[in-house]
């Protein structure tokens, strides 16, 4: 019943199905592959992805947004199929929304956590069947802890935290070691660096996932695309004009040699 | 016992006359435009009376708080499954009232070997641009009437129309959120005066009429004897503000005023009665 707030359920009783199994056809490639990285810094948490969608060797398109407000202070960032991703964040959307205004309280970042786990564990037949697997990061402002956090899900719906930062898609395993090296041994780790300073740091690492993965698209200075950069804190989702990031790119990421 | 037609017709007469006796208690409420959108307004006593509904919709409610809960929750299930299958811009308070909730409120009305809804709702609806804002009123019975710029809850049509001619004697001025919360506040004296006057009137109609008693109802109290009236009642209940912000940052537009905003913007001679 709607009386317990879960969007989700009053859905299914209308008929509402989320990922429906169907085989991949033969010859046909499915849109998917990406780079997406979440990080604490000193001011809450910042979540960064790249613009570029593509299936197998095309490029679909150049503008995707794949970070993802849900509400003011959570952001879910999309590696998978974006079809199923898109619809994981309109159920989100709707859920959180739906909880508060029928419960007139906020959904507890657990909650909203186990969505998250929910909807993929109902797409799992639709993941392994090879149309609509999602793996996503999401990132959150915990205001009743005051603390930022990060967590990274498998297509199956497990739910793992990640302490400092975790990243997603295609070109994840080459930025996934520099991240380690830079929180572990760089000049300060991750977490004390201030805002600026943050967002340099994702743009060298989307950068550097562009380099090694095609399936990223880095920045092209000539079109004007940056990668979608969002900062949440306790004030609530923040998206990071391409105005703050062309100078700072210009600075401090490209290489005159 | 009802087959027959004018047995019918009788039956629901008799509704009629039992609803406006249930809401005789209930506290009036007002909602304005002003420069930053909608401001929804009344005193509550203990169970709130004014609700979030979807990103741009708000609703206000007088009657009994089960029945309003129940529409309440109608409302929210409707906009929501509409706004995820469609769109949220499909989803609008006309559509919400004339074909979801007010037909179900008529059906329970007119049911009559079932209880009716002991309801009036207000819902306001903040459009994309200031002369799209709307609000919509409905009766116990599924009578629904839309208006822009102003609309109240009361006991009676005739308080209704007392609280709604003082808001229009204000003219079509644009109100701050300050101004405007003045000046619902003051409606809502209206309102409440005038239950308790039709109250008196009804118990003194046994009796011999009082000398003088139809000139003091007639009299419009100034301000201050206004004010004074709230910050009596308001003493040992709750000043309930909620407003539809066009500026509010997000998707959703509805915030409903915390204490320590509503201080602030309210007339000094409230302003403890909110921090206590």
């Amino acid at each position: 019943m709607g009386m317990h707030g879960d969007f989700l359920q009053l859905l299914k009783e209308q008929g509402y199905t989320l990922g429906v199994p169907t085989a991949a056809a033969a010859g046909h490639t499915l849109t998917n592959a990406t780079t997406i990285l979440a990080f604490k810094y000193r001011d809450g948490v910042l979540v960064a992805g790249d613009r570029r969608a593509t299936a197998g060797n095309m490029v679909m398109y150049d503008r995707t947004d794949k970070v993802l407000e849900i509400d003011r202070h959570s952001v879910l960032a999309i590696a998978g199929v974006p079809a199923t991703a898109y619809e994981m964040v309109r159920v989100l959307e709707h859920s959180f929304k739906y909880y508060r205004r029928t419960q007139l309280q906020e959904l507890s970042f657990d909650g909203k956590l186990r969505a998250v786990s929910k909807l993929l564990k109902d797409n799992v037949p639709a993941a392994l069947a090879g149309t609509g697997a999602v793996v996503p990061v999401f990132a959150g402002y915990d205001l009743e802890q005051g603390s930022a956090k990060i967590y990274f899900y498998d297509i199956l719906g497990a739910e793992f935290e990640g302490a400092e930062y975790a990243v997603s898609g295609s070109g994840s395993p080459t930025i996934r070691g520099i991240l380690h090296y830079v929180n572990t041994w760089g000049e300060q780790p991750l977490g004390a660096l201030p805002e600026e300073q943050a967002l340099v740091q994702a743009l060298r690492l989307l950068t550097s996932a562009a380099e090694f993965d095609s399936a990223t698209g880095g920045v092209n200075r000539e079109a004007s695309l940056y990668p979608i950069i969002k900062l949440i804190t306790g004030a609530g989702v923040q998206t990071v004009p391409d105005a703050t990031l062309k100078p700072l790119f210009e600075s401090q990421v490209v290489r005159y040699v | 016992m009802y087959e027959e037609p004018d047995r019918w017709v009788e039956a629901v007469g008799n509704r009629r006359q039992y609803l406006d006796e249930q809401f005789k208690q209930g506290s009036p409420v007002v909602a304005l435009t002003y420069d930053g959108g909608i401001l929804l307004a009344t005193v509550s006593k203990g169970t709130p009376k004014l609700y979030e509904i979807y990103d741009r919709l708000a609703i206000g409610g007088m009657g009994h708080p089960t029945d309003l809960e129940k529409l309440r929750f109608s409302f929210l299930e409707m906009a929501h499954v509409e706004g995820f299958n469609r769109s949220p811009s499909d989803v609008t308070g006309s559509r919400l009232v004339k074909y979801g909730i007010a037909p179900v409120i008529k059906q329970a009305f007119e049911e009559v070997y079932k209880a009716p809804f002991i309801v009036r709702i207000l819902v306001a609806e903040l459009g994309q641009k200031p002369e799209k804002d709307a609000l919509l009123t409905i009766n116990y019975d599924g009578t629904f009437e839309e208006t822009t710029g102003r609309a109240v809850l009361a006991a009676t049509p005739a308080v209704q129309t007392k609280m709604m001619s003082y808001l229009k004697e204000q003219g079509p001025v644009t109100l701050s959120l300050e101004q405007a919360l003045d000046l619902a506040l003051r409606a809502w004296a209206i309102g409440s005066l005038a239950h308790q006057q039709e109250e008196t009137d009804q118990q003194a109609e046994a009796q011999p009429p009082a000398s003088g008693a139809g000139l003091a109802a007639a009299a419009i109290p100034s301000a201050d004897a206004l004010m004074a009236h709230v910050s009596g009642i308001a003493g040992g209940r709750t000043i309930e503000c909620a407003v539809l912000d066009r500026q509010a940052p997000g998707t959703s537009k509805y915030r409903s005023l915390k204490p320590a905003e509503l201080s602030r913007l309210l007339p000094k001679s409230l302003q403890s009665i909110v921090v206590s």
